[in-house]
């Protein structure tokens, strides 16, 4: 049971959970930016929280359903349309054959997540179907969903029309965003007023913001500590010899402009990096749009363990709700 | 102050993650005590480890902060550490066939030109080195090759190009690679292989895992065509050398 795709939107791709276990081989994690909100959004029309969804960025996709389904919106704020109805976010919605979702222009956040009842069914590669272009893995024939596609849907139950999560289960978009940090990996290399600064000043999202990283500018530039260029590392300090990239890790090219990797990360390079956002505001760093004022927030281990264990209870408060 | 504490050093990154850092170069020896490690963690996996990364001087390990937390895995790693220099079981030698001929090599008069040498000795260095994969990444199952005769070190190009072909056997700095499929890049490129080194159809995508050894094979045009043939035809296995 087909979906049609009248309009792609901005970029939407199929996401699920991601394949971990490849970055060895240079293939990233990926899957959804906003992980919650993508299993919030398959657990309200039945699906196994990995199912495979839309992630649509700032601008949603036109789609024509071919049968009955039941499905759900999570994440930014983009009103829903069914044949240009207004339907309500984080709920589960039918839609019958031949109806048409559509939205209309984005309210804050920046990615949503559309579940249909049945997952997208398109054919796993490496254990995922997430699309990820760089390497043509996933998604349609590797690349974001297209005018003219027509997206398999497994078979589903599908959950009860009209189950919600209650607000206090939603993960707020859009409000001024504090990004929690642990300092760490060459922290060592830039100066203590450096340091400082760079968790006192106010950054902005940039337009560069995508899968593999968010920039991030408007802070002052970070003075380095004197040393001498290790050989291959070239004459600017902000370069190392090659290393390893992890997710959520802060690079800074040229000392100017920090930049926060994400789900499409490589997995190493010759940049410097002076810390990680903590795994647990990671599904926020998703949600930014550009020119939105962040926060980089120092806390230690025990406070990003907790921060973690907090984003577990949440998903589990969120099954409790839903009765799965 | 350089760096404050002795290698092999462990760098705090995140909740989720921790690297091991053995010293400050693009060298073999390092690498090794890289792949070591990591044999050692595959053998011996803490609780809640979720993968690890080797690169050129570094491993990366991703745990799961639900089950685990950095400061247990690393006591459980440093454990790991004692004679790592020269413990790492060696990798595969693989026969790589490579076309250095015409349009498949492209830069190979500029490199012989920026080097002092001739297309032909650019040719004989290349396929008498033998190199070792430090790191896959970039690309899908990109190799960053180590082992370059230091008489071919070269900046990057310039002007990278936006397209660089599948297969283009490629050198810049002290390394040497090969693109496993279409992309932008600003290697030199001196030739070609005929072969596949990632296929997302095959349970294990790419041909070759860190570690692993590649000598390149030279072959003439008409062997190139025979073989891209035979790999397309689903029946080309690349040779590996009896060690």
């Amino acid at each position: 049971m087909p979906v049609k795709v009248i309009k792609p939107g901005l970029l939407t791709t199929i996401q699920d959970l991601g394949r971990p276990g490849y970055f060895h081989l240079g293939i990233p994690i990926g899957g959804a930016m906003d992980r919650v909100s993508l299993r919030t959004a398959n657990l309200l029309v039945g699906n196994d929280e990995g199912a495979a969804g839309l992630e649509a960025v700032f601008l949603g996709p036109e789609l024509e359903f071919t049968e009955d389904a039941t499905i759900a919106v999570t994440g930014a704020d983009l009103p829903i349309l069914i044949d240009d109805v207004e339907q309500p976010g984080w709920t589960a919605l039918k839609i019958k054959a031949g109806q048409r979702l559509g939205f209309g222009y984005l309210k804050s956040g920046a990615r949503a997540y559309i579940a249909i009842s049945g997952g997208v069914d398109t054919p796993p590669m490496l254990g995922s179907r997430s699309t990820y272009a760089i390497g043509a893995l996933g998604g349609v024939d590797g690349r974001a969903i297209a005018a003219g596609d027509s997206l398999p849907i497994g078979a589903g139950a599908g959950g009860t029309e009209g189950a919600t999560v209650a607000p206090d289960l939603r993960r707020a978009t859009g409000s001024p965003v504090e990004l929690r940090v642990l300092p760490g990996l060459y922290w060592h290399r830039i100066t203590e007023t450096a340091q400082r600064g760079f968790f006192d000043d106010e950054w902005k999202v940039a337009p560069e913001a995508d899968r593999m990283g968010y920039r991030f500018r408007g802070g002052k530039a970070l003075e380095f500590v004197e040393r001498e260029q290790p050989f291959g590392a070239g004459s600017d300090p902000s370069n190392i010899v090659d290393g390893c990239y992890p997710y959520g890790s802060i690079q800074v090219p040229g000392g100017t402009e920090p930049i926060v990797l994400h789900r499409d990360a490589v997995s190493g390079g010759g940049y410097f990096m002076i810390g990680t956002v903590i795994s647990a505001d990671m599904d926020l760093i998703g949600q930014l749009q550009p020119h939105m004022p962040v926060r980089f927030v120092e806390v230690d281990m025990e406070t990003a363990l907790k921060a973690r264990a907090d984003r577990a209870a949440l998903m589990n408060r969120i099954r409790g709700a839903l009765d799965r | 102050m350089a760096s404050p504490v002795p290698y092999p050093r462990f760098l705090p990154c995140g909740d989720a993650a921790l690297i091991v850092e053995f010293g400050n170069a693009v060298d073999k020896a390092l690498n090794d005590k890289v792949l070591a490690l990591d044999q050692r963690l595959a053998a011996a996996p803490p609780d809640g480890m979720v993968e690890t990364v080797p690169t050129f001087r570094s491993l990366m390990v991703h745990l799961d902060p639900l089950v685990t937390d950095p400061a247990t895995v690393e006591a459980h790693i440093a454990g790991l550490l004692g004679d790592l220099a020269g413990s790492a079981a060696p990798g595969p030698i693989w026969r790589v066939p490579v076309c250095y001929e015409g349009d498949l090599a492209p830069d190979l008069e500029d490199v012989a030109r920026a080097t002092g040498t001739s297309a032909t000795e650019v040719v004989a260095l290349h396929s008498g080195a033998l190199f070792q994969i430090y790191m896959l990444g970039f690309l899908p199952g990109f190799p960053y090759l180590g082992g370059l005769p230091d008489t071919l070190y070269l900046p990057r190009r310039t002007n990278p190009r936006t397209r660089v072909p599948a297969g283009s056997v490629a050198i810049a700095q002290s390394l040497s690679a090969i693109y496993p499929v279409v992309s932008p890049g600003g290697w030199h490129l001196i030739g070609n292989t005929p072969i596949r080194l990632f296929d997302s159809g095959r349970d294990d995508p790419a041909l070759f895992a860190s570690g692993d050894r590649i000598r390149f094979v030279p072959v003439e045009a008409a062997e190139f065509a025979r073989i891209a043939d035979a790999v397309a035809g689903g029946d080309f296995v690349v040779e590996k050398e009896t060690v």
